[in-house]
């Protein structure tokens, strides 16, 4: 398979190390680490299980959390979904009402909204226009009976870092009230301390940092003594949290992906931040091109930008061919729907839709982000002529 | 959001693309770009017959169907005869270019265009 043009949606997902593949793939077949991690009976459980553990210390030490508080998922939305659901139901006596922000992922909005059905009330904050969430709106949303506060820390769409540190020192004042992180864009792309932040429940994803796509975690802290019902019964494995036969392969994946970021993280995220300023300055010269999130508050490797004067539908039709990236509408099978999350911070509805996602990644390169430019300066260029524009 | 290769294809050139200058031009609009589609024809006629069709030019901020089928008919048009109907019917039209039924709507405003700068009889 041939796909020539340039790959610059790396906050979608990443292509697996091919470091990370070679230990994964030690643990597939009749040579390698095969058996079941739960199979302690003999050898094969036995080194299996050593492999996990390895791995789960390899995440621990990349988020600052101790091996015993990472629960193996198959990705963050169901990492979302165990912390949501989880402390919802663990802690319904304490009280029903959760509070997250409109520019949350889909996998924290609608496990609130299937709450909500469920006979919660959710508060959902809205941030500023720059898509920052001041930690004041969180502190007049706790109420005496809120039990979860859910606020991601890097935003898939633009890139925003939230000031979680402060977000969690009100959480730990109000008493019931615990915070859920979804973190599937940070690793590797900023500071990320659940510790130290004071962070009860972190959600994690390999496929974003070079792992492979079908394993992530949640990390519940033992020190603040975080209790969740499970979604999963049957067999007891991880706590008795999520249950199931744990894929040995897919954990050393991301512990080997965790290690590597964690390890490459500081001079990645120096080469990518001199790509984006130069991807930003070839986009921004062609004009009438805006900035969606604040960029002084965002990681390097994601910039969104919306364009004046060109239709959403055919921009992206234009680029297909030269450049993979998101576009900032959800597209049906009919219409594209514009990004809430840019709705969110007051852009209108055509300059939503003629946003572009890009995001730079370990294997982005300027040639990538030449190339980049000059399509959709192409694109733009003609479709503002044919639009009269 | 797939397109068939007749799409692809106008929407690419989209040769037709443009204005018309000089005295005598038809022109004539449809839609808003606020509300995400907006389409309009000039048309130059015979000076001496002033019924057969000579050139059109369109501009659309639209999506790549819109645009392909402005492009086609702009094409298309040319040497017909002008009786203030589109060379072909919306139905038509979205069937060649496998315009969604969600998006005829779309179609209705070329077509409302198109007979704004035909049927008004107002020169530009």
């Amino acid at each position: 398979m041939t796909l020539p043009c340039v790959y610059l949606d790396y906050a979608a997902t990443t292509p697996v190390d091919p470091r990370v593949a070679v230990r994964m793939a030690e643990c597939l077949t009749q040579g390698g680490v095969f058996g079941n991690p739960g199979a302690t009976s003999h050898d094969y459980g036995e080194a299996a299980g050593e492999l996990v553990e390895a791995a789960r210390a390899e995440v621990a030490a990349a988020v600052g959390a101790e091996p015993a508080e990472v629960i193996w998922t198959s990705g963050a939305t169901e990492a979302n979904n165990l912390a949501i659901f989880g402390i919802a139901h663990y802690y319904r006596d304490l009280g029903r009402h959760i509070v997250t922000v409109r520019t949350e992922h889909k996998a924290v909005l609608d496990p609130c909204r299937e709450l909500e059905r469920r006979g919660w009330r959710v508060t959902y904050l809205a941030p500023a226009r720059d898509g920052v969430l001041d930690p004041h709106e969180v502190a007049a949303a706790l109420k005496p009976d809120t039990v979860l506060v859910s606020v991601m820390h890097v935003n898939n769409e633009i890139g925003v870092i939230q000031d979680i540190a402060a977000i969690a020192a009100l959480c730990a004042q109000a008493g019931n009230a615990r915070l859920h992180v979804d973190a599937a864009q940070s690793v590797g792309k900023c500071a990320l301390n659940f510790a130290a932040l004071g962070i009860d429940l972190l959600s994690l994803s390999a496929h974003k940092a070079y792992g492979p796509k079908g394993v992530g975690a949640l990390v519940v802290s033992r020190r603040r003594g975080v209790q969740l019902q499970p979604l999963l019964y049957g067999g007891g494995q991880e706590r008795a949290l999520r249950s199931g036969t744990v894929a040995t392969h897919q954990v050393v994946g991301m512990g080997a992906a965790f290690s590597l970021a964690r390890s490459a993280a500081q001079y990645e995220t120096e080469r990518i931040a001199l790509l984006q300023d130069r991807l930003w300055h070839g986009l921004v010269s062609m004009g009438g091109v805006l900035r969606n999130g604040d960029g002084a508050r965002a990681v390097p490797h994601l910039l969104n930008v919306s364009f004046e004067g060109v239709e959403g539908e055919s921009l992206l039709a234009a680029i297909r061919p030269h450049v993979a990236v998101s576009t900032g509408s959800a597209c049906t099978s009919v219409h594209q729907e514009p990004s809430y999350v840019l709705r969110a911070l007051g852009r209108d509805e055509r300059l939503a839709e003629s946003s572009l996602r890009f995001s730079l990644g370990r294997f982005s390169s300027e040639a990538d982000v030449d190339a980049a430019v000059s399509a959709v300066a192409s694109a733009v260029e003609r479709l503002r002529r044919i639009g009269g524009t | 959001m797939k397109y068939n290769e007749l799409t692809r294809r106008y929407f690419e050139s989209a040769a037709c693309a443009g204005m018309l200058a000089g005295s005598g031009i038809l022109r004539g609009a449809a839609g808003s770009r606020a509300q995400g589609t907006w389409v309009q024809f000039d048309v130059r006629v015979n000076s001496n017959t002033r019924r057969t069709i000579e050139a059109v030019r369109f501009l659309a901020f639209a999506c790549p169907h819109v645009i392909a089928v402005a492009a086609w008919l702009a094409e298309q048009a040319v040497g017909q005869e002008l009786n203030g109907q589109l060379p072909q019917s919306v139905q038509c039209l979205s069937e060649r270019f496998g315009v969604p039924v969600e998006k005829l709507g779309r179609l209705l405003l070329v077509e409302d265009a198109w007979n704004a700068a035909t049927t008004a009889g107002g020169g530009h």
